[in-house]
């Protein structure tokens, strides 16, 4: 039994990593004042091509690089739209999601049910031998790892450098920061590749990590669930993570539920949680936020002009 | 770079904007220890030089020199980088960071480290008498705080030429005499100051230089003392008397519209609220709020008119006609007729046309049942075109390409059709023309015969011009309510509007 | 030479920036196909006859652009009021299973000339009752209907799956899960020997309804005035919580229609396939016409026309379809160029401002 739990919450790590990723860079793009919805579609991008260097190229990490690169690509677009051609933010972000979404299933049929390179679990010297939390958090892939560095360092560059202050100033107030000498144009193109960077990698962990191989569609709107989850975390790296776990832990309820083949909650309304889990979330941090307004950085979703 | 070169000369500077020329051939300097005025009234090109020289906008035509050496500005840090620093009307600094962040982050640009900043910080706070303190947020700073913050931040960066865009409009008359004193320090350092306002007290107090700005063009540059009254100076910025005079005709007020009483409630996003006010308005009568601006008069108005954005109604009663209201059941009414503040964000819709904002609070005039019919709400706009002589093409127009005073006079127009028994009026005319000021003055004063008139305005010229009494707010309460005819009635605003009895040392000169 | 903002809009605006989005979304395209060793030419020609070069492909065009025009409609009525009903698509498939419920559990209980309606009513209601919750979740909390109405796809997908893999099972069929096919009642006529049936008539009723709507009466001029400003919405006393619940019952039922149409009109049952994204395309349609009713149903009809040439590529070339979606994003890039296009003009000579 205890063991069981154990288990579970490894696979809860192992599951929301995607998630993370996907919504630590979230958090970057839209502290710099742009809301970027093609989460998903770069997450697709990225999965699949990775899938696909993985298989020509043998390298996981090479593999990984590759799919971060996509994911950037197709930030780059929603950038130059968003950013240099001030247009919609959402409309661009959505643009981008079902682009990248067709694009990936376009052109991954050529590698659907081939298995690549992946990431295999490796257990940490010394580390791993910690009793309970051990196993949990130390026995995953070395993409795993890779998130438990990020975390905290993507929250102390943007609370405590100069980088993270111009990045939350161009977020609050880009005019102000314009006054100031900031380049906001820079900054933002800056956070939006982090962000698809980070995107493409959580695509990547999907494919070469987790499940692994390309499945059309297979990141099954955990973009829409990371975006979700930038709002809960108060735009704030540390608490994206925790959001994404609890994306994990019901996944891995979900998986053990049917893994038993327990009836106690039908298979279909396990499938939905996540979804109707993540509204819920939405609905506690408007009701019980901080502010009314929510801590939102000011200037998201609205492009800047110098006049 | 010779060594008696003013700071800053202008010499033929001219600004396009597609047909309107803003600033047309200026020349312009402003010398080591001297505090130079910009006058001129709204719509003269004050802003656009001011930004052409900031770096901002790039000019078509002219030279800008810097302590003598010829300048090139392409970005708004060029200028920063040669000394100049703007203090707009609208504060540049980031409000959910501090002050020592904010002032970190713009140090940065510049080449200076935090600890170099934080050390400039402390100094010259010190020597300019600025006392912020920079733990603080800048959202929870008064305004004349953040302008402080603001000035600081500039003299961090090695400014030594600052300029200022009406640096008193949001400042209450002790704060703004704080200003000027914070101007002699600047002065005695060897700054040089610009200010740019259409206040004559202020120049004739602070400037020791004023140069009149009038339709893009400097036509006067002259000392103080040689001016003889503010009456000649008002007459070189507009061309004529500028006496502003408007017909008002006796007129005995009628029964009471409106009733307030102990009516309390609180502002909307961190706006001041307001509580125990007791007012009323009759038939016949203009009755002014006046305030200098963040006291509780956007909130009152927003209660008073339903309109929740703003402010919210939260005890006592209203009594609108016949009827008596609890304050947390006042919904507004739809015989009050109401001019926001925000005449292009609130009070229009920019990219409509005039007909359709025509419509927007007059949708019974556009047919009857649920049909929305655009040819008879067209015709009416048309009319209103004609009567308030607004300068468009036709009610097709769309209402973002009117002019404020044009934008004002439409809105101005459908409000007074709706035949209401209250009109309020939020700083009807700030920011406009003389030319539309007046008409809207008299538009005002004509309405009288039918409905009481609540105004709510900052400006007391306005306000002794078009009210019949006087109601003083402050930090959310009416402090008095006076006789606009009373003698004592202007010092005694003024005083009231800075907080009451004591002249200076009031605890809000912070 | 620089970069500046126009002062006046280009004229005939939407045309120019259809065009250019349409062009745009061809020439990446032709990247795509060149990229995969295809001759676009080749393959746009593919695409082109096979949607446009018979009586058959033309029939097909309109079939397709039934759902298109009424997820258009859907959307573009919910953008009026500045709401983004990415949630089109769950909408659809709640309508779906509103007329299917009615077509197999109500039907035995109707008259005959009954049944069509009674599954029209169905449909509809039921994507007006799935729209309402972001709708109410947005009035009453303030939550961003994007992510809602996109998280309730998924939900309301996985819901269809279980019905018809569970209680609405057909336990004749072997093979594909799915429902049983639905009652002859329930089947709406069609046109001749094609697939056109009476949702033609539905959607281009809707489109026309919903532009006397909007542009004649003052429900209409309401929610047009909300969408470009809320704040003078408040301003002039209108009720922006009713209207959110109006608007976007509105659109739900519409985006059910569509769904209703779809399982009535052609499949006659319900399984895995009867959403293949028309609740997103419906995005891209609404675009495209630039929000405007009376354009929508033209633009369905182009839309449509890529479809169904997608669909004749997979055929034809061994292309997988998903092409098609790949078109549609780049559709609705080329139209936000276009926007961006249309919006700035190039000036010549120094001196201008800084953009």
């Amino acid at each position: 039994m205890f063991e069981d739990i154990i288990f579970i919450a490894t696979i809860a790590i192992k599951s929301s990593i995607a998630v993370l990723f996907a919504a630590v860079g979230e958090v970057f793009a839209e502290r710099s004042g742009v809301l970027n919805l093609g989460v998903e579609g770069m997450m697709l991008t990225g999965a699949m091509v990775g899938a696909a260097a993985g298989i020509a190229w043998g390298d996981p990490w090479l593999a990984a690089g590759c799919g971060m690169l996509a994911g950037a690509a197709l930030a780059a677009v929603h950038a130059f739209f968003a950013i240099n051609l001030k247009a919609d933010q959402t409309l661009s972000g959505l643009a981008i999601a079902i682009f990248g979404a067709g694009l990936a299933g376009f052109l991954g049929r050529a590698i659907i049910g081939e298995r690549g390179v992946r990431f295999g679990l490796e257990a940490l010297p010394v580390l791993s031998d910690i009793p309970v939390l051990g196993g949990i958090f130390f026995k995953q892939n070395a993409l795993a790892y890779v998130a438990y560095i990020l975390v905290p360092l993507t929250a102390w560059v943007l609370f405590r450098t100069r980088l993270g202050l111009k990045i939350r100033a161009v977020g609050e107030d880009a005019p102000a920061a314009d006054a100031m000498g900031v380049n906001v144009t820079l900054v933002r193109w800056g956070c939006v590749l982090f962000g698809g960077l980070l995107a493409g990698l959580g695509g990547c962990y999907l494919s070469l990590a987790y499940t692994p191989g390309w499945k059309d569609g297979m990141t099954m709107g955990q973009g829409w669930i990371a975006i979700a989850m930038v709002i809960f975390s108060g735009w704030r790296p540390g608490r994206a993570a925790l959001g994404a776990l609890l994306f994990g832990a019901l996944a891995a309820l979900q998986w053990n539920f049917e893994a038993n083949g327990s009836e106690l909650i039908p298979a279909w309304i396990l499938k939905m949680l996540p979804y109707v889990l993540t509204i819920v979330v939405l609905v506690l941090v408007k009701r019980f936020g901080t502010s009314g307004r929510g801590n939102a950085p000011s200037a998201l979703g609205i492009p800047f002009h110098r006049m | 770079m010779s060594e008696n070169a003013p700071l800053l000369s202008c010499r033929g500077v001219t600004k396009r904007f597609g047909e309107v020329v803003a600033n047309r051939d200026i020349t312009f300097e402003v010398r080591s220890g001297q505090v130079q005025a910009l006058l001129g009234e709204n719509g003269a090109g004050k802003s656009t030089l001011m930004s052409v020289i900031a770096g901002r906008f790039r000019p078509d035509a002219g030279e800008i020199h810097v302590r003598g050496e010829l300048v090139q500005f392409s970005r708004p840090a060029d200028a920063m980088r040669m000394g100049i620093g703007m203090v707009y009307q609208r504060f540049m600094l980031v409000e959910r960071l501090t002050v020592a962040e904010n002032i970190r982050l713009s140090a940065h640009s510049c080449g200076i480290g935090s600890r170099e900043a934080d050390r400039r910080m402390a100094e010259l706070s010190e020597r300019y008498g600025l006392g912020v303190d920079p733990s603080r947020t800048v959202g929870s700073l008064s305004m004349g705080e953040r302008q402080r913050a603001e000035i600081l931040k500039l003299l961090v960066q090695n400014a030594n030429i600052l300029i200022f865009d009406e640096p008193t409009a949001v400042l209450s008359q002790p704060e703004a005499e704080g200003l000027f004193k914070i101007f002699d320090r600047l002065r005695q350092n060897g700054c040089g100051v610009v200010f740019i306002t259409h206040k004559l007290e202020e120049v004739m107090a602070a400037a020791d230089h004023i140069s009149i700005l009038r339709r893009g063009r400097i036509i006067a540059s002259v000392a103080p003392g040689e001016i003889e009254s503010k009456r000649e100076l008002a007459r070189l910025m507009v061309g004529r008397e500028f006496v502003l005079a408007v017909d008002k005709p006796e007129l005995n007020p009628g029964e009471t519209v409106l009733e307030l009483k102990h009516f309390a409630g609180s502002g909307a996003s961190g706006r001041t609220g307001f509580e125990g006010v007791n007012l009323s308005v009759r038939r016949g009568e203009i009755l002014a709020v006046i305030g200098v601006a963040g006291n509780g008069q956007s909130a009152l108005a927003a209660a008073v008119t339903g309109n929740t954005d703003a402010g919210l109604a939260e005890s006592g009663s209203v009594t609108f006609g016949d009827e008596t209201v609890s304050a947390p059941d006042w919904k507004g009414h739809h015989g009050i007729a109401h001019v926001p503040e925000d005449r292009h964000n609130t009070g229009s819709v920019h990219d409509m046309t005039l007909a359709e904002n025509y419509a927007l609070t007059r949708l019974d005039a556009a047919g009857d049942g649920p049909w929305f019919d655009l040819s008879r709400i067209a015709k009416k706009t048309q009319k209103a075109i004609e009567n308030y002589s607004i300068r468009a093409t036709g009610a097709e127009d769309m209402a973002g390409s009117l002019s404020g005073g044009n934008l004002q006079k439409l809105i101005l127009a459908r409000e007074l059709a709706r035949k209401p028994e209250l009109f309020v009026a939020e700083q009807p005319t700030q920011g406009l023309d003389i030319a539309s000021t007046e008409e809207i003055w008299a538009a005002l004063i004509r309405q009288r015969k039918h409905s009481g008139i609540l105004l709510f305005s900052g400006d007391l010229k306005e306000v002794l011009t078009l009210a019949d009494r006087i109601a003083v707010m402050f930090r959310g309460r009416i402090l008095e309510v006076l006789d606009a005819l009373d003698a004592d009635a202007v010092a005694r605003i003024g005083l009231l509007m800075a907080g009451g009895e004591t002249a200076e040392g009031d605890s809000q000169c912070a | 030479m620089r970069i500046v903002r126009r002062t006046r809009p280009i004229r005939y605006k939407a045309l120019v920036t259809a065009l250019l989005a349409v062009g745009f979304a061809l020439a990446a395209g032709a990247l795509v196909f060149a990229g995969q060793g295809v001759n676009p030419l080749e393959a746009y020609a593919v695409m082109v006859s096979g949607a446009l070069g018979s009586l058959n492909g033309l029939a097909e065009v309109a079939v397709k652009a039934v759902p298109l025009t009424l997820t258009g409609l859907s959307v573009a009525v919910a953008a009026t009021m500045l709401l983004w009903n990415i949630g089109a698509e769950g909408q659809f498939v709640w309508g779906a299973i509103g007329a299917g419920w009615a077509a197999l559990y109500l039907s035995p209980f109707l008259p005959t000339a009954l049944v069509i309606p009674a599954c029209l009513l169905c449909g509809a209601l039921a994507g007006a009752l799935w729209a309402m919750i972001p709708a109410a979740l947005r009035v009453r909390y303030g939550v961003s209907e994007i992510l809602t109405t996109l998280l309730l796809n998924y939900v309301a997908i996985i819901f269809m799956e279980h019905l018809y893999f569970g209680p609405w099972r057909d336990p004749m069929a072997f093979g594909f899960p799915g429902t049983p096919t639905f009652p002859e009642a329930s089947w709406l006529p069609r046109l001749g020997k094609t697939r056109l049936h009476l949702g033609a008539l539905v959607a281009v009723l809707a489109a026309a309804g919903l532009h006397l709507l909007l542009a004649r009466t003052k429900w209409g001029y309401r929610i047009r005035v909300t969408g470009r400003s809320a704040q003078a919405a408040r301003y002039a006393g209108m009720n922006t919580s009713r209207q959110t619940y109006a608007v976007m019952a509105t659109a739900g039922a519409l985006a059910g229609l569509a769904g209703m149409g779809e399982v009535c009109g052609i499949h006659y049952l319900i399984r895995e396939g009867i959403n293949p994204g028309y609740g997103y395309d419906g995005i891209i349609v609404a675009c495209l016409a630039g929000l405007r009713p009376a354009l929508v149903p033209v633009y369905g009809v182009v839309l449509g026309t890529f479809l169904i040439g997608a669909d004749r590529l997979q055929s034809a070339m061994q292309l997988p379809s998903s092409i098609g979606l790949v078109l549609e994003g780049a559709l609705l890039l080329g139209l936000l160029a276009a926007e961006a296009v249309t919006r700035f003009r190039i000036a010549s000579g120094k001196g201008d401002d800084n953009v």
